[in-house]
């Protein structure tokens, strides 16, 4: 690349060759949807703004290639609040030891399954093989988890912030933003004024139908059509419209998306499955710095008469990231 | 229309208007990619004003607030070797201090 020397850190990825997509999105585990439920309580008080944490995440230096996405940002939060001596190191340290103790758990020896008599169809008997090998094997949380929950528990005995303003973004996380989208989406099918104030100013038309976004950042949406096909990537990071789409998933954040989509949209949307005629134009955007994006999806053929709900069923949130296209109803 | 609320300073460039992206480099925080510096595209919109980022990076009092614009670019002005048809296009949000007129 000719622009090698002007790359600003590890995370500076746009135009890399990169390896092929895995398209899988692998959700997240307890510990990474906790970390990042306290990243984003601790954000909106204010005591922390997204691009310091941004910038502690990029001086990692090497680091940054050793860890892994919800670590990183995980640990930055971590390495911030003492920068900005919210906590001392000796607190810290404390707060850590008491965090790692909660979780030295006894081992417990596995019953012989022979000797445990239980019931199947109302009748007692007993298993021949050992099948009771479940949680007891499970593996601990992973270390940046110990560091994430004593800073969560010396903010919270801070009175900074609260478990509540943890647990509740976890929850929306889980059950209200992942579904936000789309809604916005069939409604903007069965609706034109909707659709055309979507379009001109998402920011109000969304708020119009009730959706808080809780967010600054302004929404533009753009609309899938016949000579266009609109793609969106975050290059330097993973911006994404978090309230409104849920968390991106772990291929929207993957260094191989970032890298590749900006100089082969099109081998890359080959790769989701989405093949674009050369006669439409593929336009990608890079979510780079304040603006979030929505893609608004053609809606499919053969659903004339549809409701709201039942158009719904047939929108994912790949389509409205732009990586793939609803199929339409034969 | 800008969500930001900050009104001032007015946007220097004018929707259409052919530019180019500084080619120089930057320490600290900052987000204008490296694949975009030096190359040619037009003004696609002006977003709003924000405090400018590489500032706030830095918690900086009084950040500066700067025009913040989106840029389209042709895609075969961004990269040598890009495989697909001349219409296709990226565009990206650059902050007017890295934005210089053709």
């Amino acid at each position: 690349m000719s622009h090698d020397y002007l790359k600003m850190g590890p995370h500076d990825v746009g135009g890399e060759n990169s390896q092929t997509l895995d398209t899988t999105d692998y959700g997240m585990s307890y510990w990474e949807k906790f970390s990042n439920g306290l990243r984003m309580a601790v954000s909106s008080t204010g005591i922390i703004k997204l691009d310091e944490l941004r910038l502690t995440a990029e001086r990692f230096g090497e680091a940054y290639f050793e860890m892994e996405y919800f670590q990183r940002n995980g640990l930055a939060l971590v390495e911030l609040c003492k920068k900005k001596s919210l906590f001392s190191e000796q607190e810290f340290q404390i707060e850590l030891e008491n965090q790692k103790r909660n979780f030295k758990v006894p081992i417990i020896d596995l019953p012989y399954s022979e000797e445990v008599i239980h019931f199947h169809n109302g009748t007692e008997h007993t298993h021949e093989r050992g099948d009771f090998q479940e949680d007891e094997t499970g593996e601990g949380p992973p270390d940046f988890y110990f560091d994430v929950l004593a800073t969560a528990a010396i903010l919270k005995n801070k009175n900074i912030i609260s478990q509540n303003d943890i647990q509740s973004r976890i929850e929306k996380f889980d059950s209200v933003f992942p579904f936000r989208g789309i809604s916005v989406v069939s409604k903007a099918w069965v609706d034109a004024d909707f659709r055309e104030l979507l379009l001109i100013d998402a920011k109000s038309a969304i708020k119009e139908i009730g959706i808080d976004l809780e967010s600054f950042a302004d929404i533009i949406c753009f609309a899938q059509c016949d000579e266009i096909h609109h793609i969106v990537v975050c290059t330097l990071c993973s911006c994404y419209p978090r309230t409104l789409l849920g968390m991106p998933p772990s291929w929207y954040k993957s260094r191989s998306y970032r890298s590749r989509v900006v100089h082969e949209p099109r081998a890359v949307l080959e790769e989701f499955g989405t093949i674009i005629p050369e006669s439409r134009e593929v336009k990608v955007h890079d979510s780079n710095a304040d603006m979030r994006y929505l893609i608004l999806p053609q809606r499919p053929k053969g659903t004339i008469g549809w409701t709201e709900e039942a158009l719904s069923q047939l929108i994912s949130r790949d389509h409205l990231v732009g990586v793939g296209i609803p199929d339409n109803v034969i | 229309m800008s969500y930001s609320g900050l009104s001032n300073p007015k946007p220097k460039f004018r929707l259409n208007e052919e530019i180019v992206i500084s080619k120089r480099g930057s320490e600290g925080h900052c987000r204008t990619p490296a694949y975009i510096r030096g190359k040619a595209g037009r003004i696609e919109r002006y977003c709003g004003n924000f405090k400018n980022p590489e500032q706030l990076a830095e918690n900086i009092k009084d950040a500066d607030i700067i025009p913040l614009y989106r840029c389209v670019f042709n895609q075969h002005d961004i990269w040598k070797n890009y495989e697909g048809p001349n219409t296709d296009t990226l565009e990206i949000e650059i902050y007017e201090h890295w934005i210089e007129r053709r």
